[in-house]
């Protein structure tokens, strides 16, 4: 027994010596490092198909484009970034527009072992203009999985690349074994595209297209060595290209496991250090109105070369509370602020005292997105075939529902309520609009239902209440809630929503087939233009026939004449007016009960500064920058362990079985 | 027939049926003396679960029409159970506290005020009739699944053991085949199968649950088999059917039952680590508490959904667990008593 | 005792191809290759992106034996898995082995703990109840114990993560690292809820096992030859309960590889059960059934381990 007991004691002791909550070794306090995290592991960091926020954080740091987004301007303003200046479109006599990029010398890329192709002991390249054809080229490619070739495909010849080379694959074996970027150089490449130049890139447009400059500023069009997709997808048993990132970004990725975490350090061979004057090099010494109120404009900081930090380190971790917990504890740098530690951060839209205490900051900003609900028009109940019928039905449905108190409840009040599919913080935005279906009038709602033939909700044909179906693949138990938030609202006019909540294979499958009536669905912004908002609902973009994102397969042909109409068109009054005249049309058709935008609130300690929240996925971390000593010593101060409970429980079991061995041994005597 | 009309008749049905079991146990000297001895150990475990049972039963007892609450128009539609007519006032705004008289958060006045025994959810729901709600949940996964698993284990463990030969061996491969794969990735992987639902779910568990019941029916009637008593009745030329259900059958009761009450506590589990992996059954305990498990890191803290969930989940299981040691040591010949 | 080792392996042998068929009929016959095709490529998947991932992965195959009985995939399951030829994740394309390589350490380093450090309390425990029998110590050992077991694991872990990591600060809320020198703080929190939330059911246990061995004919002879209660235990009782306590610690030593879902998910240990349930959220089948089949492997290769070394130590089991 004895010897049980000091076992345990010296186990206890054991765990007490590593006691301490830091989850990074000790010696990393003094690096000027920045943490953050990403919440699910990467299927892919291929600049070609990566397209998701975690997989953004790396590749938006290793891969650096041609322009990028002024960090503090609003409205957001494109600034060059490897190339010297952006372009402008010059209109070519066959109805195209092209674009001239010129590059900027001496950029190379991250160090990696891949170069050594170019002569031993070589570890890095000079990026030149044929690397951005040749991704560009990369993404025409069908066996990569891009999900953005439609933007691009108007690259004259782009599609007719794509054909040629799936045809050719098929024929010629020979030529199918061949490296992929011979393959493209035996096609001739994509006749939209020229090098003429070392340093320049031609872009040729079948018709104009103002939106591809934003295109321009996303990873899909980095430089991408040949070097690295060859060498790291040649060969079996080495890590994929899609796992093992080399661009020309200001950081290269030093460490890379996939199940928890990526660490980056500075790319030694970043153009900003040849060209400390580059606008995407130092960091901006003008910004939006209030900026330098807000602290962003410091003297310090002003005009001087980013980056700030030397060091990032992004760890996976999944669950929302453990990942809040270990900011407030100090082990991350920013965060958003998590649903359930809301009343606990802010109270009345401010900070509470205890969080001004620890010296936490908050930034509020509306993310260019919107969450709504889909009905599918291609449904004979719901739908377009339904006709006055239907369009009255979506109409008391849209009219029953509650946002505000949607974002109450789910987001703590975190959200805009939506009026139309376009986020107000976009250029285009009707200032002040109003729609009349959504704002909740459960009298009116009934009226429209009693004219769509269903008075009170009932069916005639079955005499029973209307029965829809609310398709969802939720995971969590906790959206399932908010699933049934909208049903509840719904029988409050009588009709009979039935979640039908399936896997997510089931839920594709459904919405290939046209099987579903109402889903929920977001999107957020690629690049902050109204186009990308408004394209989800025209007919090329239906879900059926054409698999396009348009789910509520809306198709209005009025509103596609409208829509080409605005497309081209630059950003102005003329623009605005038929922007409106599209929200109108959307307004009475109803194709989506637009629900919210997100407003972000970006939490950040007192030891980083220079953080401006940006809205769309694109890491900005080269302009931050962090105090290590003063983050050291809050982190110590804060998480000191309390032991006292240990004892206390330990002195309490002595306690309780004590008197019982007592009596026992002397009872046994 | 509606599905309200099935869940009736079924109601019917089991009542009658445990009455008639009850009455040919009650004739039996033995199992009269089994249950006197647990009612004597275990009162209020038994009637805990008399409880349980009870709202159970009641909520599966419903109908259409009656009184209905507030603005919601589908509800004089639907069949609605007795313990949902015992809620009749309209949810209300979001998160209450247990009896209090406002809101939680920002202090609206609610429609019931302090009628609320254990507080709102988010959406303004009642979590007493939540709870309760659950009970039924439990107790079906617990019932159907025993319903599928306790025959199937009980007629290929008493085959096998019995008759041995070609049949004991293929049953017994199959055994060793399921009892193999680990069972909570089966289970996963059955659910993911058959889709989500609660009999897709009791369907699943039956099958990852029979083999241990199986294994030791099977053992059982090895021994039995060998037994004096089965051997002269054999020789006597009493065909096997009657050996089996006059003889072997009864012999296997009490590990039946004991089993069963065991294996009831581990399914209930097992559903709650299934709601978190999001393939639950529907107003489970195991859903509410994980619908609420992020709720304890709010500040202030709401703990009365998970409470509730938790409280109600190990109530029942804490008597289960109870009487199925009280009726392990009453059933079991084998087990030593100090005092024996 | 040879023919028993071999016939014993022989029928190991059957289990693993039984094992392999259900796995086939599960993850093959049910979930269609477009199902996995379609996770795999994602919502933007066009039908002819979906018919060329199944031809580039064998997926537009025939199933069965009787449909083609050279070319198809029932044969090829089997023969790719026995050849533990694993191929790549539907999800990532990254190798299956090296994901289970990668994920078999961070399990370990939870499970082995758990392991041995539950098997030293929970005995110690059950013979400290067992010595105290029918004294209100054993009452309140047994309602604790029972107490445990009715509690879903899942409020253990919410429960420790919210009390020890974020209100004493002891350790890491959640995390892993492999790094020595904060391993050990990382792994502390899930071992001390791993060995909490099985403790419950294994004192019970243990409790059992050494109440029924008191009540046997030889330790009431030792009592009567005037030896001490505590030697009795030790000496005797521990000595004589081995049997079962090995019995019941041997079937468990497969479950160490497989690591714990929820722990690991919860903690966010990059071991085998998260990529379990990873698989599972991504319906990454392939992983999936890898999965599944080594843990089979291990669990029949322990079984056969057992009975062989029981047959060895026993010849009379060998006749049953």
């Amino acid at each position: 027994m004895n010897r049980g007991n000091l076992a345990c004691c010296a186990c206890a002791l054991l765990l007490l010596a590593g006691c301490s909550n830091n989850p990074y070794p000790d010696a990393d306090s003094a690096t000027r490092t920045y943490y953050t995290t990403f919440v699910e592991a990467h299927r892919t960091l291929d600049p070609a198909e990566a397209y998701n926020v975690s997989a953004h954080k790396v590749t938006g740091l290793v891969y650096d484009t041609l322009l990028e987004y002024h960090y503090l301007k609003r409205p957001y303003t494109l600034i060059p970034g490897l190339a010297t200046e952006v372009p402008v479109a010059e209109p070519l006599a066959d109805g195209g527009v092209r674009y001239r990029f010129r590059l900027r010398e001496g950029a190379g890329y991250g160090d990696d072992p891949c170069f050594e192709r170019g002569g031993k002991g070589r570890r890095s390249r000079e990026v030149v203009a044929e690397d951005i054809a040749y991704q560009l080229q990369r993404l025409a490619d069908p066996a990569l999985q891009v999900q953005v070739r439609e933007p691009f495909s108007r690259i004259v010849g782009f599609r007719d690349f794509m054909t040629a080379l799936e045809a050719r694959r098929r024929a010629d074996p020979a030529f199918a074994a061949l490296p992929a970027r011979l393959q493209y150089q035996q096609l001739g490449g994509i006749p939209g595209l020229r090098v003429p130049g070392r340093y320049e890139l031609e872009v040729r447009l079948s018709e104009p297209y103002p939106q591809l400059l934003y295109w321009f500023a996303m990873e899909f069009s980095t430089p991408v060595p040949w070097e690295a997709v060859e060498y790291y997808d040649a060969r079996p048993g080495r890590a994929r290209f899609a796992d093992h990132p080399v661009g020309a970004g200001a950081f290269q990725v030093v460490e890379y496991q996939k199940q928890s975490r990526v660490v980056l350090e500075r790319n030694p061979n970043w153009y900003g250090y040849r060209h400390p004057d580059a606008p995407a090099a130092r960091y901006p010494s003008e910004g939006a109105p209030g900026d330098a109120a807000l602290g962003l404009l410091d003297p310090a900081y002003r005009g001087r070369p980013v980056p700030f930090v030397d060091r990032i380190e992004i760890r996976l971790d999944k669950e929302d509370i453990p990942r809040f917990g270990k900011f407030l504890q100090g082990y991350y740098d920013v965060s958003k602020i998590i649903k359930e530690s809301f009343d606990q951060v802010v109270q009345s839209d401010r900070l509470t005292p205890e969080m001004e205490a620890l010296g936490v900051r908050l930034q509020k900003a509306v993310s260019p997105s919107v969450f709504y609900l889909g009905f599918n028009m291609a449904d004979k109940a719901v739908g377009a075939a339904a006709g006055a019928r239907g369009r009255k039905l979506r109409q008391a449905m849209s009219l029953a529902v509650d946002s505000a108190r949607f974002i109450e409840l789910f987001l703590n009040g975190r959200g805009v309520e939506a009026q139309a599919p376009l986020p107000p913080v976009l250029a285009g935005y009707p200032e002040g609009y109003r729609n009349p279906y959504r704002q909740v009038d459960l009298e009116r709602a009934r009226r429209l239902l009693g004219e769509a033939g269903y008075p009170e909700g009932i069916d005639p044909q079955t005499g029973k209440p209307l029965r829809l179906s609310f398709d969802t693949y939720a995971t969590s138990s906790q959206v399932l809630l908010q699933r049934e938030f909208f049903v509840n609202e719904w029988r409050k006019i009588g009709i009979d929503v039935e979640i039908a909540n399936t896997t997510y294979n089931e839920f594709q499958a459904k919405l290939e087939r046209g099987a579903y009536q109402l889903y929920f669905y977001g999107w957020s912004a690629d690049y902050p233009d109204p186009e990308n908002f408004l394209f989800l609902l025209t007919c090329d973009m239906r879900r059926i026939p054409h698999n396009g994102p348009n789910s509520a397969n809306f198709c209005d042909a009025r509103y596609d004449r409208l829509f080409a109409q605005m497309e081209v068109m630059p950003n102005g009054p003329e623009r605005n007016a038929i922007i409106e005249e599209m929200l109108a049309i959307l307004r009475e058709e109803r194709p989506w009960i637009e629900l919210f935008h997100r407003i972000d609130y970006s939490l950040a300690h007192e030891w980083i500064s220079n953080l401006k929240p940006f809205g769309m996925s694109h890491p900005m971390y080269k302009y931050y920058d962090v105090d290590p000593k003063r983050r050291a010593e809050l982190r110590a101060a804060r998480n000191r362990p309390v032991v006292w409970p240990a004892w206390a429980l330990l002195g309490v079991a002595v306690l309780g079985v004590a008197p019982g061995v007592r009596t026992f041994f002397r009872n046994r005597q | 027939m509606e599905a309200h009309h099935v869940s009736n008749l079924l109601v019917a049905l089991l009542l009658l049926g445990a009455a008639a079991t009850g009455r040919a146990l009650w004739r039996n000297r033995l199992w009269r003396e089994a249950l006197t001895e647990l009612w004597r150990r275990r009162r209020l475990s038994l009637l805990t679960i008399a409880l349980f049972i009870s709202v159970g039963l009641l909520d599966s007892v419903a109908w259409i029409g009656g009184e209905v609450a507030g603005e919601d128009l589908l509800a004089s539609h639907e069949a609605r159970s007795v313990i949902d007519r015992l809620f009749l006032k309209p949810a209300e705004g979001s998160y209450s506290a247990p009896f209090a008289t406002h809101t939680f958060y920002n202090k609206q006045p609610l429609v019931a005020p302090a009628g609320h025994p254990f507080g709102t959810d988010i959406l303004g729901r009642d979590v007493f009739h939540r709870t309760l709600k659950g009970v039924r949940v439990a107790l079906l996964i617990g019932g159907f699944t025993s319903l599928i698993a306790i025959p199937l284990a009980l007629l290929l463990g008493i085959r096998a053991g019995y008759f041995g030969g070609r049949f004991d061996d293929m049953v017994f491969f199959v055994m060793s085949t399921l009892a193999s794969i680990p069972s909570l990735l089966l289970l996963i992987a059955l659910i993911l199968v058959l889709g989500r639902g609660t009999w897709q779910v009791c369907v699943a568990l039956g099958i990852t649950s029979w083999v241990g019941l199986c294994r030791v029916t099977r053992g059982e009637t090895l021994k039995l088999r060998e037994l004096d008593y089965i051997q002269a009745a054999k020789a006597l030329g009493v065909s096997n059917g009657r050996i089996l259900l006059r003889h072997i059958l009864p012999n296997l009761m009490h590990l039946v039952i004991v089993t069963f009450v065991l294996l009831f506590s581990q399914l209930v589990l097992s559903e709650a680590t299934l709601a978190y992996l999001g393939i639950g059954v529907d107003g489970s305990w195991g859903q509410m508490i994980d619908q609420a498990r992020t709720e304890l890191s709010r500040e202030p803290v709401i703990y009365w959904n998970i409470a509730a969930a938790g409280a109600a989940m190990f109530t029942l299981l804490l008597a289960v667990n109870y009487v199925g040691d009280a009726l392990r040591d009453i059933l079991d010949p084998r087990t030593l008593r100090e005092d024996a | 005792m040879l023919a028993y080792i071999l016939r014993r392996l022989g029928y190991g042998v059957g289990v693993v191809f039984g094992v392999l068929f259900v796995l086939f009929v599960l993850f093959f016959q049910i979930a269609t290759p477009d199902d996995i095709a379609r996770r795999a490529l994602g919502e933007k998947a066009r039908a002819q992106d979906i018919e060329d991932w199944k031809a580039n992965n064998g997926y537009d195959r025939p199933l069965w034996p009787w449909q083609d009985f050279r070319d198809n995939q029932l044969f090829t399951h089997y023969h790719s898995m026995l050849r533990f030829d694993f191929g790549r994740s539907d999800v990532d394309g990254t190798p299956i082995a090296r994901r289970l390589r990668e994920g078999v350490a961070p399990s370990l380093t939870i499970t082995v703990p758990i392991f041995v450090l539950s098997l030293l309390l929970t005995v110690l425990l059950g013979l400290f109840v067992a010595f105290f029998r029918e004294t209100y110590i054993d009452i309140a050992g047994v309602f604790l114990c029972v107490l445990g077991m009715s509690v879903s694991i899942l409020l253990y872990i919410i429960g420790g993560q919210f009390l020890i990591g974020k209100l004493l600060h002891w350790f890491p809320i959640s995390g892993f690292d492999l790094d020595p020198s904060v391993m050990l703080r990382f792994i502390a929190l899930p071992v001390m809820i791993g060995v909490l939330s099985a403790a419950g059911g294994d004192v019970r246990f243990y409790r059992t096992v050494f109440v029924e061995e008191t009540g046997r004919d030889y330790v009431r002879t030792a009592r009567a030859k005037g030896a001490g209660e505590l030697r009795v235990m030790l000496r005797h009782v521990l000595r004589n309960s081995l049997i079962p306590i090995l019995t019941r610690v041997v079937v468990t030593i497969p479950f160490l590889f497989v690591g714990s879902l929820l722990l690991e998910n919860f903690f966010g240990i990059p071991g085998l059960g998260s990529l379990t349930v990873d698989s599972i959220q991504q319906n990454d089948f392939r992983t999936l059934r890898v999965i599944v089949f080594v843990f089979s492997l291990m669990f029949i290769g322990g079984q056969i381990a057992t009975d062989i070394s029981y047959a060895a130590v026993d010849s009379r089991v060998r006749l049953e």
